[in-house]
């Protein structure tokens, strides 16, 4: 039975305050699970979850895949590159191929914002948007506020500055939409050719010096200069001047304060290799690893809560 | 023509809007052999074989005249086919269609406008072909639009497209002053749209789909008001959808230019906040936009300085619209909802009235045409449409007789519906 209050995860924004409270506080006993020597629970044997993924990601596949392992559950992967599916040529076909094996739950990935809802709509059984194009990413949202609560104990009045592409993010969206649900104080730093024509209502910056001092959450978004559509960001050399995160930049951070990225990281672009390889107290700025981890304990508590 | 075809018919106490003349009169309607024989109250006819319509309460206007359809013939005959497509015309109380040229092949040769002129002598209603400005809607070289006019085309546009290169554009406009006939553009900087899926702005930042600037729109028609301003060409501005081309239109019509344009139900009715859904009958271009807009194209028709309402009734496969947001087509279809969504919207939302609404689907756009058509006269062939306006539908996808079903209405309840058309003289379509 579905503990959740809705059938599906499709976005980040319409998760009520107690579906997110639920999440959390269950991936802790499963965080414990994750780090016994067997790390395997008869929970959810003899259901079957289907990662669907239309889009290449090893990250993401390979999360849902140990998490619903790990509750004895069978998944299967089913990948096709959505270029190869063509205009004329529909999803829905897809779709019903699968549906007539009897799973329980779709997790998928898309590389089309708004496809994951379509396809909700679609179906009976739950789906889980594991990224679909620039719309959403809920799963990666619920493991930053886990990684969060874990390192601050606390959301409310924590100040939190998204670094990057914010146009083009599905993560930059679903986190937004999640922490400021949660009383955070959300800053997007980023120049103009990724942000909106109006941003007007948002809290802009244009240069991470000006939000570096203040932050308590640095979160730096995954940025492939090499891989615009359209060319307009002049060069990865001025990235590094306004918005890469460099040693200097790490150091004046406050104490307390962490870095946060969704993976995997560019070195050179949106952090040096030097802040990427760093030890010491600066180095347990870095929270990437925690996430990785995190992530398998909140898709362990998702799978869990709607089909446990 | 057998005569069963063009059976003789009274409308009965209709109510019947003349916006040539610009009244409103109860009156019956004798049409004899096609021909509008007689308009006055208690017309006798003494005839067994007219078909007798009872229009007591109900609206009798002149068949409408939409001046913005993609018929898809000749090429894609899958989607709709001049017959079909008259067919919806009918359906929904249009009798006049200008048909867009950006079919394949484009109709911007003398024999292609030959071909939809032929093939649409059958058809339930007047179809009049738009023939391209340039060849094959490169945006290069110019048609030959002397000949063009002389054949038949009822005005030019590269509607689908934009001629960004600003000389092809001037040169076309100071030419097409030798021929008298309309140029209807489509707005687009493609530069600016380029990759866009959807208005930009809130909404489109939301959903992260590709946003389509106002500016692509606006800076088009700055310039060709510019270039109309020095050529003296007669333009028509179509499917406008920003507040700011209302208002440089409205200031360039203020300034004595030759300038028309129109707006399409969908605009008026939907802004892009219904856009969360995804629905992809709901991406068009140019794109549905903001509330801000919206109003500002309501407050546009009001005042009059929108002339036209169109449908640009663009037909598309299921299979075109049922994919992601992203790779789905542009276009909705719009003839079998023109009256119902453009009335719902102005006269019961916006407290216009009803013969405003009239107007704008029948005598102005047959004036942008230059054609006699949009009124209701003793001598004249008949097309007439009969309207409902009480009556409420919502609309479904197993209601549309066009070939294609991509309505952007659908699932939406709409009031005013068309009860009977009679077009060419004949009665073309009645509801059941
Ligand atoms: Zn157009
Ligand atoms: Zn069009």
């Amino acid at each position: 039975m579905n503990m959740l209050s809705k059938k599906s995860i499709v976005d980040a924004g319409s998760l009520e305050p107690e579906d997110i409270e639920l999440i959390l506080s269950n991936a802790d006993s499963f965080l414990e699970i994750s780090r016994r020597d067997v790390k395997k629970v008869p929970t959810l044997r003899g259901k079957t979850v289907i990662n669907l993924f239309f889009e290449p990601s090893t990250r993401t596949r390979t999360s849902f895949e140990i998490a619903a392992k790990r509750l004895s559950a069978d998944i299967i992967n089913f990948s096709s590159s959505s270029s190869s599916l063509k205009k004329g040529e529909s999803i829905i076909d897809t779709l019903k191929t699968i549906l007539s094996m009897n799973v329980d739950l779709i997790v998928i990935r898309h590389s089309d914002s708004g496809t994951v809802k379509m396809i909700d709509r679609f179906v009976d059984i739950p789906v889980i948007n594991a990224g679909d194009g620039k719309y959403q990413h809920p799963t990666q949202a619920l493991l930053d506020l886990y990684t969060i609560q874990k390192r601050f104990g606390k959301f409310e009045g924590l100040k939190v500055a998204i670094v990057g592409d914010f146009l083009d993010s599905r993560v930059a969206r679903s986190d937004m939409d999640l922490f400021e649900k949660m009383g955070m104080e959300v800053t997007i730093v980023a120049p103009t050719m990724f942000l909106p024509e109006d941003y007007s209502e948002m809290n802009v910056r244009h240069n991470i010096d000006e939000v570096i001092k203040d932050t308590d959450i640095l979160y730096i978004l995954r940025m492939q200069l090499e891989r615009q559509d359209r060319k307009f960001y002049p060069s990865v050399m001025e990235y590094n001047r306004f918005l890469t995160l460099d040693m200097k930049r790490l150091e004046e951070m406050k104490p307390g304060s962490v870095v946060m990225h969704p993976g995997p990281v560019n070195r050179g672009t949106e952090i040096t290799d030097e802040v990427m390889d760093v030890g010491g107290t600066l180095g347990e700025k870095i929270a990437i690893e925690e996430q990785v981890t995190y992530g398998v304990a909140i898709r362990m508590a998702i799978l869990y809560l709607i089909l446990g | 023509m057998a005569k069963n075809e063009k059976k003789n018919i009274l409308i009965k106490s209709g109510t019947i809007i003349d916006p040539a003349k610009g009244n409103e009169f109860v009156s019956d309607i004798y049409i004899k052999d096609g021909i509008i024989a007689g308009i006055k109250e208690n017309i006798k006819t003494g005839e067994d074989d007219a078909v007798k319509i009872d229009a007591e309460g109900l609206i009798v206007s002149p068949g409408f005249v939409d001046m913005h359809v993609h018929l898809r013939d000749p090429g894609s005959e899958d989607e709709e086919t001049i017959e079909t497509g008259a067919l919806a015309a009918v359906k929904g109380g249009v009798t006049t269609v200008a048909c867009m040229p950006n079919t394949n092949p484009a109709i911007d040769s003398d024999a292609l406008v030959k071909y939809i002129l032929e093939k649409s002598q059958d058809a339930a209603c007047s179809i009049l072909p738009v023939a391209a400005m340039t060849r094959d809607l490169k945006g290069k070289d110019i048609t030959g639009m002397g000949i063009l006019s002389e054949t038949g085309a009822a005005g030019f546009s590269d509607d689908g497209k934009c001629v960004a290169d600003s000389r092809v554009m001037y040169e076309i406009m100071r030419y097409s002053t030798q021929f008298g006939l309309p140029l209807i553009l489509h707005e687009e900087d493609c530069f600016l749209s380029e990759g866009g899926l959807m208005h930009e702005g809130h909404y489109s930042s939301m959903l992260g789909l590709e946003g389509i600037s106002s500016l692509s729109e606006n800076v088009m028609i700055a310039r060709d008001i510019m270039l109309a301003r020095k050529s003296g060409a007669r333009i028509h501005i179509t499917h406008l959808s920003t507040r700011g081309g209302v208002e440089m239109i409205k200031k360039a019509k203020g300034e004595g230019l030759n300038i028309t344009c129109d707006v399409t139900p969908h605009h008026l009715f939907f802004n892009d906040s219904y856009l969360t859904s995804f629905n992809t009958n709901l991406k068009v271009k140019p794109p549905i936009r903001s509330e801000e807009d919206r109003k500002a194209l309501l407050s546009g028709v009001k005042e009059g300085v929108i002339d036209a309402i169109a449908s640009d009734h663009a037909p598309h496969l299921d299979t075109e619209k049922n994919t992601t947001f992203k790779l789905a087509s542009f276009g909705t279809i719009g003839l079998e909802t023109l009256f119902a969504a453009a009335y719902t919207k102005l006269c019961l939302e916006e407290k216009m009235s009803i013969s405003q609404l009239v107007n704008s689907i029948t005598i102005l756009p047959a004036k942008i045409l230059g054609i006699d058509a949009g009124k209701i006269e003793v001598g004249k062939t008949a097309n007439i449409t009969v309207i409902d306006t009480d009556a409420e539908e919502e609309i479904k996808r197993e209601s549309f007789i066009s070939k294609s079903k991509n309505s952007a209405f659908i699932g939406q309840k709409l009031k005013g519906k068309i009860i009977y058309t009679i077009s060419k003289g004949k009665l073309a379509y009645m509801s059941k």
